[in-house]
């Protein structure tokens, strides 16, 4: 009684979990994070481990941890920690809750891998589990459609993105002769002259594009906002789509004195940046607004990867951490908002503070370190962006794309903080905005926070990233991050970013409006290519499946037989060289009048029109047949053949009756008589291949030593005078057992089709 | 001889090929037993025409003389068996068929797969 | 009232023993002449089937010793009963063992070649002959 009972209620209400319950989850995270930084602090790097796994593939469980690396488990881990913790507030009361923390735990575990893993294949392994944990997570709130086709797009995207990245890995492994990613950069410099190598790069850089959500392939990350908010903050925001960028930070040691490999980074970097910036300036919803600026920093990052000077890795790793600092406590300000207030609309969202005042506070905070300005981490990070910019030689078009996206970014750290929390309370809202409870303030508050004393202390991360940044650049000496507060082009940079985004800002409704109405956006943009070619897709299936799923059985048949004769008849064009006609001989009287009489029955079932005649035709073919065996020497098939036919020709017959009082009632079909010509060809094709392969079998040599020894032994073993019937039931028992087993078995299976006949017999007329 | 096998039996498969193209379902049932009967003509001729002995070892001796191929025999007729079997199971399944359906048309069991005509929706719209 | 033939009535009557005694002789003979379980099998079947056109398919179904499905599994059976001796004398399956019984005045030879290719013969005749009838009492109960 009580088994069915809550089976019944897990069927209505999914297990809805407290905060309490699903906290549980973050002692993951937790956990690794300090044992992390335990190890930091007394292992030196790099740290290596390695297994074989699959030896005979070359595929090991290889790991390597170097700076760049453990900057990541670092972000992966200490912003996973307060993930989860917000996590467990935000999802509380959720239907499966523990659904999605568990999901995220995977994909915790898939990124540790993904980023400590030294072999290709490995990564490629841990990057397509990203790619389903993040469809899983994007469509949590699979009852809704906009969820469900946003996880699709994501997992279309990123994952054949993945499966680019993975012929890449396969070129660039046979090219280096190897799996290991350090052997490979190692190898590298030999690999320069190979032709293949653009090849192979451009298929890495679909795969890392796709992933970090760089022009063209960049719509999926703002679709991607359907997921849940701890879900954006920490795939969509702080580590996977970070991933792409962190795999061409891996290669770029090998492959970033290429022109090749600069031209594109920067060039797809800077263009992504606008891009994004651009339709920055297009929402009203606060977390798409994320989304795209996010889209421009992953821009940026690629644009900073592919500057060829050393000083853009310290700046890459710089910006990397900055990015996660500010950029996921934003994230949680937006769930915030929109748990609190009910609506992430930035038209209904003003003067927030006196409702939430510890959420403005970290959105301040935040905010602070986005625009960039003095103290914050932001602005170290801004200022080692300027000094590796300062020294490399820019193009136009990425040193303008740097100036417009600092630009945005003070714009969207003035909406997400000063519009939406100061300033007069006068927006309409359905539901009355209240505080967050403690899970959900002290994540943003503890990075927001940190932010500002690596901003204001950035000797306390310097080790790390100048490591990392040796990772990326090894040429690169000890280095220092620090804020120069005095250098005049960062300060000019700072106060020219100041500027326009603060023009940006007060004109926001205004360019808003303007950029609304530009839909040529939308109709050319690649979102649109994406949905034109998913549409075009189902069209094609539709149309092919119209095409060859017609329903004609006989056509069907034509099909089938078709290629087979196709392919038979290549095969026997492919030998022809070494064909030898069998000699025509020993054909007797009685042989030739048997063939022809079965050839004259043949001829006669394609005239025939009355189906009796049709009928006796074929038992004269029948009857031919059996007389040839009779004549070759095989009276056994001959007697065979003859029962068979008599009796196929007397059951038949005795069912044509009924056939004809059916034909009255049934739709007229062509006349019999009349030839069809393409089934003729196919059926005269079929009948002369298989002519031609009996002549061509009959010129090569041929084994006896089996039906020998059956002429031999079948007196003395088997005390039978009749070598065929000898074989059948005695030498080859066992198959002739399995053989009737199967026409009884036939019979057994047949006989439900016979009730049913039975049955049917009253009712139809 | 092996000419009267190779050309009786390719005539006999067109024929029969022809047939079980057809429409009509009788016709595809009588076409299956031309089919059959040719086939086996194939796998007997396969084994090598060298003698038109039958296998049969004469009395008082030990070892079968120069005769016929005795293997193929065997395996042919168990494959004419086999094959009536299955010729009158297709024979019960197309006079069930008509019962059921009153039609010997093939074209006109659709069930499984109605015409085709009515526009295919595309499964994804705009996000 | 299906009118028959009276002539193959009456002839039918006479035929059928005989037919079935031809297909047994071929069965016998079939280990040292042309014949053998199949062929004796598909001669049992076509004198079912000719019973079945002259009294119908539902007399010539109890003519035969036991219904098609029970006789073509008997068939079966009796195949694999015949491999069970030289299993048991620890041969391989379905080595045949040869024996003669004296009669007095002659000696019977068996073999358990004898019984399996008896089995091929009931498990043809039973299940050929099922489809057969099956499809001559469906045309026979319509008319």
């Amino acid at each position: 009684m009580i088994g069915p009972a809550v089976a019944a209620t897990g069927e209505l209400a999914p297990a809805t979990p407290s905060a309490r319950r699903l906290l549980g989850y973050a002692a993951l995270p937790l956990t690794l994070f300090a044992a992390l930084v335990a190890a930091l602090a007394s292992v030196p790097l790099p740290w290596s481990v390695h297994a074989a796994w699959v030896p005979s593939l070359g595929v090991d469980l290889a790991f390597h941890v170097d700076g760049l690396a453990a900057q990541m488990l670092l972000l992966i881990c200490g912003v996973g920690s307060l993930v989860f913790i917000y996590a467990a507030g935000y999802l509380a009361g959720t239907p499966r809750g523990g659904r999605a923390l568990l999901l995220l735990s995977l994909f915790l575990l898939a990124m540790i891998g993904a980023v400590s893993a030294d072999n290709l294949l490995l990564l490629f392994v841990f990057w397509e589990l990203t790619s389903v944990l993040s469809f899983l997570l994007v469509g949590f709130s699979h009852e809704q459609e906009k969820s469900r086709k946003s996880a699709q797009q994501a997992l279309l995207v990123t994952g054949g993105g993945g499966l680019f990245l993975l012929a890449g890995f396969l070129l660039l492994g046979d090219l280096a002769n190897t799996w290991s990613i350090r052997e490979l950069i190692a190898a590298a410099p030999h690999l320069v002259d190979e032709p293949l190598l653009p090849l192979a790069l451009g298929l890495v850089f679909v795969g890392t594009f796709t992933k970090s959500a760089q022009f063209p392939f960049h719509f999926w990350l703002p679709n991607a906002m359907a997921a849940p908010t701890p879900v954006s903050a920490y795939l969509h925001s702080a580590t996977m789509v970070k991933l792409g960028i962190y795999l061409l930070a891996r290669l770029d040691p090998a492959f970033g004195q290429l022109l090749l490999w600069d031209v594109v980074l920067v060039a797809v970097g800077s263009i992504t940046a606008l891009w994004g910036a651009l339709h920055t300036l297009r929402e009203r919803d606060l977390k798409r607004i994320l989304a795209w600026s996010t889209v421009a920093s992953l821009g940026t990052l690629t644009m900073l990867v592919g500057l060829p000077n050393p000083a853009a890795a310290l700046a890459v790793a710089s910006f990397l951490f900055a990015h996660a600092l500010y950029k996921a406590p934003l994230f949680f300000v937006v769930g915030n908002l929109d748990h609190g207030a009910g609506t992430r609309s930035i038209d209904h969202l003003t003067g927030m503070r006196r409702y939430m005042p510890w959420t403005a506070a970290a959105a301040a905070l935040a905010a602070l370190s986005m625009a960039g300005l003095p103290l914050s981490f932001g602005f170290v990070a801004k200022d080692v962006i300027t000094a590796a910019k300062a020294e490399a030689e820019l193009v136009a078009l990425a040193g303008h794309a740097a100036v417009i996206v600092g630009a945005v970014s003070v714009a969207v750290a003035a909406v997400a903080s000063l519009h939406v929390f100061w300033g007069r309370d006068n927006a309409s809202r359905d539901a009355h905005p209240h505080e967050a409870p403690w899970t959900m303030l002290l994540p943003p508050l503890a990075l927001a926070l940190l932010g500002l004393l690596f901003g204001i202390m950035p000797a306390t991360v310097d080790p790390l990233l100048a490591q990392a940044a040796q990772a990326m650049a090894p040429e690169l000496g000890a280095v220092t991050v620090e804020a120069s507060y005095d250098a005049a082009p960062v300060l000019t940079a700072l106060a020219l970013t100041l500027l326009f985004g603060g023009a940006i800002y007060a004109f926001w409704d205004g360019l808003h409006r303007t950029l609304e109405r530009a839909s040529w956006l939308d109709a050319y943009g690649p979102a649109a290519w994406y949905q034109r070619k998913l549409q075009a897709l189902s069209h094609i299936a539709a149309w092919h499946t119209r095409l060859l799923q017609h329903g004609l059985l006989d056509r069907y048949l034509l099909t089938v037989l078709a290629v087979v004769t196709a392919v038979a008849l290549l095969a026997l064009f492919l030998s022809a060289g070494r064909w030898q006609w069998p000699a025509a001989q020993g054909v007797s009287l009685p042989l030739a009048a048997a063939g022809a009489i079965a050839v004259a029955g043949a001829l006669a079932t394609l005239r025939a029109r009355d189906r009796f005649v049709l009928l006796l035709a074929s038992g004269l073919v029948g009857y031919g047949c059996a007389a040839l065996f009779l004549f070759a020497g095989a009276p056994d098939l001959a007697f065979t053949q003859f029962a068979v036919e008599t009796v196929f020709v007397v059951v038949a017959a005795a069912v044509l009756p009924e056939i004809r009082g059916r034909r009255a009632a049934a739709p007229a079909l062509p006349p019999p008589a009349r030839i069809e010509p393409l089934k003729l060809l196919v059926a005269v094709a079929f009948g002369t291949t298989l002519s031609l392969f009996l002549l061509r079998a009959a010129g090569l040599p041929f084994d006896t030593a089996l039906s020998e020894f059956f002429g031999a032994n079948s007196v003395p073993v088997a005390h039978g005078h009749n070598v065929v019937n000898v074989i059948i039931v005695d030498f080859r028992a066992l198959d002739t057992l399995g053989e009737i087993a199967v026409v009884a078995f036939a019979l057994l299976a047949a006989s439900p089709l016979f009730k049913l006949a039975r049955v049917g017999r009253g009712g139809t007329p | 001889m092996i000419w009267v096998f190779a050309i009786v039996m390719g005539v006999a498969v067109a024929a029969g090929t022809y047939l079980a193209l057809s429409r009509d379902l009788f016709r595809m049932v009588v076409g299956l037993s031309v089919i059959g009967a040719a086939l086996n003509l194939l796998l007997f001729a396969a084994g090598r025409l060298d003698s038109t002995a039958p296998p049969i070892i004469r009395a008082g001796e030990q070892v079968l003389a120069h005769a016929a191929n005795p293997l193929p025999q065997a395996l042919a007729l168990t494959a004419i068996v086999i094959g009536f079997a299955l010729l009158c199971f297709s024979l019960v399944l197309v006079v069930r068929l008509m019962r059921a359906t009153g039609t010997d048309d093939a074209r006109a069991l659709r069930a499984a797969e109605p015409p085709s005509g009515e526009g295919v929706k595309p499964p994804l719209e705009d996000i | 009232m299906t009118p028959r033939a009276l002539m193959f009535e009456v002839a039918m009557r006479a035929l059928y023993p005989l037919l079935l005694a031809a297909s047994l002789w071929l069965l016998l003979r079939g280990h040292n002449a042309p014949g053998g379980g199949f062929v004796g099998g598909l001669v049992a079947v076509s004198a079912s089937a000719a019973y079945a056109i002259a009294f119908g398919a539902r007399r010539a179904r109890l003519r035969m010793p036991l219904g098609p499905p029970a006789l073509a599994a008997a068939g079966v059976l009796m195949a694999l009963a015949s491999g069970l001796p030289a299993a048991l004398l620890g041969l391989p399956f379905l080595t045949h063992l040869w024996t003669t019984l004296p009669l007095g005045v002659v000696d019977l030879p068996l073999s358990t070649v004898m019984l399996f290719d008896l089995g091929v013969y009931c498990c043809v005749w039973a299940a050929v002959g099922g489809y057969c009838l099956e499809l001559l009492g469906a045309q026979e109960h319509n008319t």
